[in-house]
């Protein structure tokens, strides 16, 4: 509460101080920020058997200031997540305190922040500290970091520091350093971009292992290049990880150390109206960590559920998909090596692929008609390492090249289509493979499904619109068969309603099952909301049912709880 | 709740005072070049239309074929520049140099992988746009209503 008050009279000052600018307007300090707010009423679903939690509003909140003067910028993020944080996020998010806080001073050659900061070492397979407040992900790291570039062509970072995990820090010490070079732009090269970059990552942490298999530093390193020409582009990198103790299950083992590693090659074509991307990728090892033991919360629950600590980024390259059943069986990446000698599960790693073409049939073609007609195919496949795995003593010989049991697949294809100035619409089929034992180490359940979701959008008048996706998929286990109707309007740039209902009809409670707990019953999923946006704020209001299951952004999963209720969000910058 | 109360209280204390300039931020392009996200756009009186967008995000993707649609009009009429802010991760930024020429958009498309300028400007969803002019903002708007071209560029007009 103190911090509070403390926290409001700050805002108070800085926000007359920015009034005294704007009236005067001779200096150039400016106030501005933002503030997110997330709420959630639990309410009891007797149909599903669920009742609310013990506190039933649940809010996170997240306000942002900062001010700038010339060339200096400080800021502050203060957290509220009161009376209790949402369910199922990290429980070190407790209560309101200050989040992070920073120093900036930056000009065209360098940039240097005491403090919080974010960064990302290439493309974050070592280092990525960033906010995601729908997965309640923020890493940054508290300490220093200075970016210097000596000319336009060549950018240099050093940091130091330690990661923020709840309102606290982790005890693992951070150094890196980072640079990007502009080859094309030191070599005046015309035709050509061509970039090289380097990374070095290390993680210090105290062990309490005595004679320790590994050492308490952990390096990293990672190469890099980047060449396009004309129409053809090629990137390639390289990182390594220094021998380290691996998590056997969840606490860190002397007897199983290992070096990891993460080689990702993707290359295209692209020109107007047809492009081709391919992303090949092979993990091995490579949970990176700011603190090597995880906090247990319960035998069930440690912090890498709630995706805590994570020094690296390491995205599943699958499409992400906006229809919501083709995200019931929604692929993780999986870096981190997992022997389980109960169900005899090994894996260290995987190794796969991603392609993308998209094409564009031209207006006046015979499969263009009138507007031209757009695809899009995606295809991505995924493996685990091939390989001798020992169950007992937990060990693994992986062979570079050669794929293991698969993880997953998807095949799509997506096909939009404007039919006049009022009438548009799309249709994606979709194709999946799932195969949970080896991704969840857990049950032998494999789901082979497949997706068909047309939507049309209808432009009534200038202003209002009312857009219809209908979704199916078949489904050979787990739950089976699903159907799902969403039906949006938007009255104009302020107003839009929707309504939608995901019903899963195929349910048989004979059959295997993911989630052998909730919604056992032939479930209807309906929802109903508004929201309403001016400038930069937007109120979103909805009511409905929530599938338990994960929550993804950018590839990387939150497990929310099944839950039923309203649910309230505001954001506003300024 | 007392303290979300609070909280409230502070944010409407603010509102009047809004952030009137873009904040300056190094970004990538396409070919690999840093480009400032302010001080690179600073011709007089052209309306730089920021548009925070990603290849997952099916409602800017539409917004911006759209436009893309009447970009060439929207030229001749007023002085305008279109500024795509990708806010891709590294999951997906590689699908946006052949997404940005496979539908053949002439934007300047600038990529904010670990949304620096995403963050600074306190944008908790895209799309997203944000009209600058003469250094100063002029417009935001938050989200996207299908069909709402005509009524963006009667806005951007008065301007």
């Amino acid at each position: 509460m103190k911090k509070f008050l403390f926290l409001i009279t700050i805002c108070t000052s800085l926000s007359l101080f920015s009034q005294t600018k704007t009236n005067s307007e001779k200096t150039k300090g400016r106030l501005f920020g933002g503030f997110e707010s997330n709420s959630q009423w639990y309410l009891n679903d007797v149909e599903r058997g669920i009742n609310h939690p013990e506190q039933p509003i649940r809010s996170n909140n997240y306000l942002l200031l900062n001010y700038n003067y010339g060339k200096w910028t400080a800021g502050i993020q203060a957290e509220s997540y009161a009376p209790k944080p949402l369910l199922n996020f990290n429980p070190k998010y407790e209560k309101t305190n200050l989040g992070t806080y920073f120093l900036n001073y930056k000009t065209e050659k360098i940039d240097v922040t005491a403090g919080y900061f974010y960064e990302q070492f290439g493309s974050g397979l070592l280092l990525r500290s960033w906010e995601d407040r729908s997965l309640g992900i923020n890493n940054a790291i508290r300490g220093g970091k200075i970016i210097l570039r000596p000319s336009e062509n060549i950018s240099l970072t050093g940091l130091y520091g330690n990661q923020r995990t709840g309102f606290d820090v982790a005890k693992g010490t951070i150094y890196g350093f980072n640079s990007d070079i502009n080859l094309s732009g030191i070599l005046k090269m015309e035709s050509s971009d061509v970039s090289v970059g380097f990374s070095y990552v290390g993680r210090d942490e105290k062990t309490t292992i005595e004679n320790p298999n590994f050492k308490e530093l952990t390096n990293s390193f990672a190469g890099r290049f980047n060449y396009s020409h004309d129409s053809f582009y090629i990137n390639s990198e390289y990182n390594y990880l220094s021998e380290d103790a691996i998590l056997y299950p969840i606490t860190v083992s002397n007897i199983f150390v290992k070096p990891g590693s993460a080689l990702l090659t993707n290359f295209g074509y692209s020109k107007k109206g047809v492009g081709l991307d391919v992303s090949l990728r092979r993990i091995e090892n490579m949970n990176f960590l700011s603190e090597r033991n995880p906090e247990v919360f319960s035998p069930e629950q440690t912090s890498l559920a709630y995706n805590d600590r994570m020094m690296n980024f390491v995205p599943s390259l699958t499409k992400q998909h906006h229809s919501n059943l083709a995200n019931i069986y929604v692929f993780q990446a999986q870096k981190s090596v997992s022997i389980v000698s109960d169900n005899g599960i090994a894996k260290a790693g995987e190794i796969g692929g991603q392609i993308d073409f998209f094409y564009e049939f031209k207006k006046g073609s015979a499969l263009g008609g009138k507007y031209g007609t757009k695809i899009a195919i995606n295809a991505s496949n995924w493996f685990n390492l091939n390989g001798d795995y020992t169950l007992y003593p937990p060990d693994y010989k992986t062979d570079f090249f050669a794929t293991g049991e698969k993880y997953f697949s998807d095949y799509n294809l997506e096909i939009s289509k404007k039919f006049s100035s009022n009438l548009q619409g799309s249709v994606v089929v979709i194709n999946q493979f799932y195969n949970h034992r080896l991704i969840a180490a857990s049950l032998n359940i494999q789901v082979n499904s497949f997706i068909i979701a047309p939507e049309i959008a209808y432009k009534l008048t200038p202003t209002k619109s009312l857009k219809v996706s209908a979704e199916h998929m078949w489904a050979d286990s787990d739950r089976k068969n699903w159907a799902a109707l969403m039906v949006e309007y938007n009255h104009n740039l302020n107003w839009s309603f929707y309504v939608s209902d995901m019903y899963n009809y195929g349910f048989d409670k004979n059959s295997n099952l993911i989630d052998d707990v909730s919604d056992h019953f032939k479930i209807h999923f309906y929802n109903l909301g508004t929201a309403y946006t001016k400038g930069s704020s937007r109120i979103a209001l909805s009511y409905g049912r929530q599938r338990g299951g994960l929550v993804c952004a950018g590839g990387i999963c939150r497990f929310v709880p099944p839950s039923s209720g309203v649910t309230l969000s505001l954001t506003k910058s300024f | 709740m007392k303290k979300t109360l609070l909280v409230l209280f502070a944010l409407i204390h603010f509102i009047t005072y809004s952030q009137n300039q873009l904040p300056n931020v190094k970004l990538k392009n396409l070919k690999g070049e840093l480009v400032n996200s302010n001080l690179d756009f600073q011709k007089k009186d052209v309306l730089y239309v920021y548009s925070f967008w990603a290849t997952w995000c099916a409602p800017c993707v539409q917004e911006l074929d759209a436009i893309s649609e009447v970009y060439g009009d929207w030229k001749q009429k007023i002085s305008i520049e279109l500024i795509a802010v990708s806010v891709d991760d590294s999951r997906t930024e590689k699908r946006i140099k052949p997404m940005v020429n496979g539908k053949g958009w002439e934007y300047i498309v600038l990529l904010d992988t670990n949304q620096e300028f995403k963050r600074s400007l306190s944008i908790a969803n895209v799309p997203y746009t944000v009209v600058v002019k003469n250094n100063k903002i002029v417009y935001v708007q938050n989200g996207h209503s299908p069909g709402g071209e005509s009524e963006f560029f009667d806005k951007l007009k008065s301007l």
